[in-house]
C-alpha cells in the first residue's frame, strides 16, 4: 500500500531521514520506535504533506503521494499538537475537520456521532473542549484523524502526557482500526506500547530504520537468553574457576571482574545451579539480576544508547 | 472556494461564540465620541456667552451710582448681564456660594467725590472659581470709570452748578449764576453731539468663513467629526484581533493539520484575509448604525461612505496580513500591533483634528489610513465623492497583499 524509497531530507548540516526506506501493508500496524531527533515526526511530516526539500519517492498504491491532492482524504493524521479549536466544542470541531477533507455532508453528521461514540466522547459532544481533561482531548485528536475513514493513519506520539486509562484507549482504537484494514504508523517512546499494538516494529535512529520485524524477531537479534548479573564479594579468577566447567551451551560468562559478573543464561531453570555452584566454592553473593531480553535490550544493543537518552 | 468559505464560517462562529472583544472594541469609539463630543461641542447655537451674574451694591444713592445703575439697564447690556442690586452683606453671602460671577460696590460719597474732582474707587469682588466672566465684570468697571472720569474732567465747569444743587434745597439755588453754566453745556453737548450723533467709528459684528466651513457647527456635526476617526481605530484594533488567527494557528499547529487535509495554503490564507476584510465591514457598518442612531451623525450619500468603508476594511485586512506574516509570534504581534495602531491614529488625525497638528504630524500623518479615512469620510460628509482616498487605500492595500500572500504561503509551509 504504502512505499518509501530513499527519502532523505536535511535541515542545514543535520540529516533527519537518511535514505530512509519502508513498505507497509494494507492493516499492518508498523510501531516506530526512536528516541527524540531519531527522525520520526520528520518522516510522519513528509507523509502527511506539510514538509518539502525532500528526496526520494513516496507511493501510494502504486501513485506518487504528493502528486495528487486528492490522495490526502484516503490518509489521516493525529499530529503531537492538539491541533483543534478550544472554544468549540467537540462535534463543531469534527464538523470544521471533517469538512475539510471531502466528506459528503450528508455523511459527515452521522460519521461525527459514530466516531465520537468510538473515542467515548458522546455525552460529551456538545461541551466545548476548552472543559477537557488531557486524555479527552487526546482522543478528539485522535478521531478527527479517523473522521473520513482513511486507509492510511499516521499518529505522532499519540499517546505523551495522558493517563493510563486514556492511553489504553488510545491504543484499542489503534488496534481495532489496524484490524478493520486500516495500515496504521504509530511514532512513540514507550516500548510497551509497540509490544502491545504493533503487528511490526521499526527500530530508527539518525534518520534511518536499523532493525525491523515483529516482536519475536526482534528479540532475536539479541537471543533468546536472559542476563545474570551477580554481584558480590569474590575475586575475578576464583568466580570463573567455580563455574569452569558449567560453561557451555546454556551458560556464557559474558564478563569477570573482582565482586561483579555477567552471564547469559538460556535456560533460566539454571540459574538457582549457578548459584548452588557459587556457594558451594564460598564465594559470598550479594545482589542478584536477571535481565529478560526485550526491546530495550534489542534497542541498546543496535544503538548503543537507552531510548529515553 | 467551499473550503475557503468553511473555514471562514468556521473562524466568524468562533469569533461569536466569544464576542466580548469585538463588543468592547465597538463601544469603546461611540462612548468616546459621546464623551468628546458633549464635551467639546458648542454650548449654545448664538456662540455667545452666558449673562453674567453681577451682585450691585449701591451705597452711595447718589447721582453717579444711578448712573452707572443705568448703564446696565441699557438693553445690549441687559443681553450681557444679570444685575441685581444688594446689600453688602447680602452679597458677601451670595459671592460665598458662587451665585454671582462678581460683586461691585459703589462707595457712599462717590457722587460727591465725583463732583469735587476727588479721586474715588470703585470695588469689584470677583468670584475666583469662574475663570472668563469676572474679568469681563472689571472691565467693563474699568471702562465706566474711565468715561465717568473723561465726562467729570470735560464738564469741570457745569458740574460746579450741580454741586450747588446737592448741598441744599433747591430753593437756596441762584439760578442766575447757574443760567451761564448750563449754557456752556449745552454748546458742549451739541458740540459733541456732532460727534457722537452718529458715531464715526461703528462696530459691525461679523465671523470668518473658511470654505466649505460651515458657519456654526452644532452638536451632531462635532460628532460627525469625530465618530469617523474613532472608528477607523478601533477597527484597526478589531481586524488585528480577529486575524491574530493566522499566528496562533501556525503557533499550535492547527495550521499545519488544516495542511494535511486536501485544502490549499491560498485557501487557508485567503479565508482569512477575506474574514478580517468581512468582519472589519461589518463592524464599521455597525458603528456606523450607532452613529446614525444615537449621535445622528451625517454621514454624507451612504453608497459613497459604504465604499469607503469596504476599502478601508480591505486596506486594514491586507496590512494585518503582511504584519501577521513578518511577527515571530503572538508575542510580538501584542506587542508591535498597539504601538503602530496607536501611532496611526495620532499621526492620521483620529486622537486630534488634523488641522490643529503640528506640521510634521500632518505630514507623517499621509502614510496613514486614517488620515486617508477622515479625509475620505469629511469628502463623503459634504455629499462630494472621495476619489483620492479610495485610489489610495486601494492601491495600497493592493500592494500590501501581494507582500503578504507570498509570504504568509512560505511560512505556512517552512
Amino acid at each position: 500500500m504504502l512505499e518509501i524509497k530513499n527519502l532523505t531530507k536535511s535541515y542545514g548540516d543535520v540529516v533527519a531521514l537518511d535514505r530512509f526506506s519502508l513498505d507497509l501493508k494494507k492493516g499492518e500496524v508498523l510501531g516506530l520506535l526512536g528516541p527524540n531527533g531519531a527522525g520520526k515526526t520528520t518522516l510522519i511530516s513528509i507523509l502527511a504533506g506539510t514538509l518539502r526539500d525532500f528526496t526520494g519517492t513516496v507511493t501510494f498504491e502504486g501513485r506518487n503521494l504528493f502528486s495528487d491532492r486528492t490522495l490526502k482524504n484516503r490518509i489521516g493524521i493525529v499530529p503531537q499538537d492538539m491541533a483543534f479549536y478550544d472554544d468549540l466544542n467537540a462535534m463543531d470541531n469534527l464538523l470544521f475537520w471533517g469538512g475539510l477533507y471531502d466528506v459528503p455532508r450528508a455523511d459527515l453528521k452521522r460519521r461525527a456521532v459514530e466516531i465520537l461514540d468510538l473515542v467515548e466522547l458522546a455525552g460529551r459532544a456538545k461541551e466545548p473542549v476548552k472543559n477537557f481533561s488531557g486524555g479527552m482531548k487526546r482522543r478528539l485528536n485522535t478521531a478527527i484523524g479517523l473522521l473520513h475513514k482513511p486507509d492510511l493513519l499516521l499518529l505522532d506520539e499519540p499517546t505523551v502526557g495522558i493517563d493510563v486509562q486514556a492511553k489504553v484507549s488510545i491504543l484499542d482504537i489503534i488496534r481495532n482500526v489496524g484490524a478493520a484494514g486500516t495500515a496504521v504508523i504509530f511514532t512513540t517512546h514507550q516500548l510497551a506500547e509497540v509490544e502491545t499494538t504493533c503487528s511490526r516494529i521499526a527500530i530508527m535512529d539518525h534518520g534511518r530504520i536499523l532493525a525491523q520485524g515483529t516482536f519475536d524477531e526482534l528479540i532475536r537479534i539479541v537471543g533468546e537468553r536472559d542476563i545474570v548479573e551477580i554481584a558480590g564479594d569474590f575475586a575475578a579468577g576464583a568466580f570463573s574457576e567455580a563455574l569452569r566447567d558449567m560453561a557451555g551451551a546454556d551458560v556464557e560468562l559474558l564478563s569477570v571482574a573482582d565482586n561483579l559478573a555477567s552471564l547469559a543464561v538460556s535456560d533460566s531453570g539454571r540459574i538457582p545451579r549457578v548459584m548452588d555452584r557459587l556457594f558451594q566454592n564460598k564465594l559470598a553473593v550479594t545482589d542478584l539480576k536477571i535481565q529478560t531480553p526485550g526491546l530495550e535490550t534489542v534497542f541498546l544493543k543496535l544503538t548503543g544508547r537507552s531510548l529515553r537518552d | 472556494m467551499r473550503r475557503l468559505l468553511l473555514i471562514l464560517g468556521n473562524d466568524v462562529r468562533r469569533h461569536l461564540k466569544a464576542p466580548w472583544a469585538i463588543v468592547i472594541f465597538i463601544a469603546i469609539p461611540l462612548l468616546m465620541t459621546g464623551l468628546i463630543g458633549v464635551i467639546f461641542a458648542p454650548r449654545s447655537h448664538s456662540g455667545q456667552l452666558p449673562p453674567i451674574a453681577v451682585l450691585l451694591v449701591d451705597q452711595d444713592k447718589g447721582l453717579a451710582s444711578k448712573l452707572i445703575l443705568g448703564s446696565f439697564d441699557v438693553d445690549q447690556m441687559k443681553k450681557m448681564f444679570q444685575v441685581t442690586v444688594t446689600d453688602e452683606v447680602d452679597g458677601a453671602r451670595r459671592m460665598k456660594r458662587g451665585r454671582a460671577s462678581a460683586m461691585v460696590v459703589i462707595p457712599k460719597g462717590f457722587t460727591l467725590d465725583l463732583l469735587e474732582a476727588r479721586p474715588t474707587t470703585l470695588r469689584v469682588v470677583k468670584n475666583p472659581s469662574e475663570q472668563f466672566l469676572p474679568d469681563v465684570v472689571e472691565e467693563f468697571m474699568a471702562t465706566m470709570g474711565v468715561m465717568l472720569s473723561g465726562a467729570i474732567q470735560a464738564f469741570s465747569e457745569e458740574v460746579k452748578g450741580l454741586r450747588l444743587m446737592l448741598d441744599g434745597p433747591v430753593e437756596r439755588i441762584p439760578w442766575e449764576t447757574l443760567g451761564p453754566e448750563f449754557g456752556k453745556a449745552q454748546k458742549k453737548i451739541a458740540a459733541a453731539a456732532k460727534y457722537l450723533n452718529p458715531l464715526l467709528i461703528g462696530l459691525k459684528e461679523e465671523e470668518t468663513k473658511a470654505a466649505g466651513a460651515k458657519a456654526q457647527s452644532s452638536m451632531t456635526d462635532i460628532f460627525s467629526i469625530i465618530l469617523p476617526g474613532m472608528a477607523v481605530m478601533f477597527l484597526l484594533f478589531i481586524v488585528q484581533t480577529l486575524m491574530r488567527d493566522l499566528l496562533s494557528d501556525r503557533e499550535d499547529g492547527k495550521l499545519r493539520r488544516m495542511l494535511t487535509t486536501p485544502v490549499r495554503p491560498l485557501e487557508v490564507i485567503g479565508a482569512r484575509i477575506l474574514g478580517g476584510w468581512v468582519m472589519g465591514v461589518a463592524i464599521l457598518l455597525i458603528m456606523v448604525a450607532f452613529g446614525t442612531l444615537v449621535f445622528h451623525v451625517n454621514w454624507g450619500p451612504f453608497g459613497f461612505f459604504l465604499l469607503l468603508v469596504v476599502v478601508a476594511a480591505f486596506w486594514t485586512a491586507a496590512f494585518f496580513a503582511l504584519f501577521h506574516a513578518l511577527v515571530r509570534n503572538r508575542n510580538q504581534a501584542g506587542a508591535l500591533g498597539a504601538p503602530i495602531i496607536l501611532a496611526f491614529s495620532l499621526f492620521g488625525g483620529s486622537m486630534m483634528n488634523p488641522e490643529v497638528m503640528p506640521k510634521a504630524f500632518r505630514a507623517v500623518g499621509i502614510v496613514t489610513p486614517n488620515r486617508w479615512f477622515i479625509d475620505g469620510a469629511a469628502l463623503v460628509r459634504e455629499g462630494r465623492f472621495p476619489l483620492a482616498s479610495l485610489i489610495v487605500l486601494l492601491v495600497s492595500g493592493l500592494v500590501l497583499l501581494a507582500l503578504a500572500v507570498p509570504t504568509l504561503r512560505r511560512r505556512a509551509l517552512v
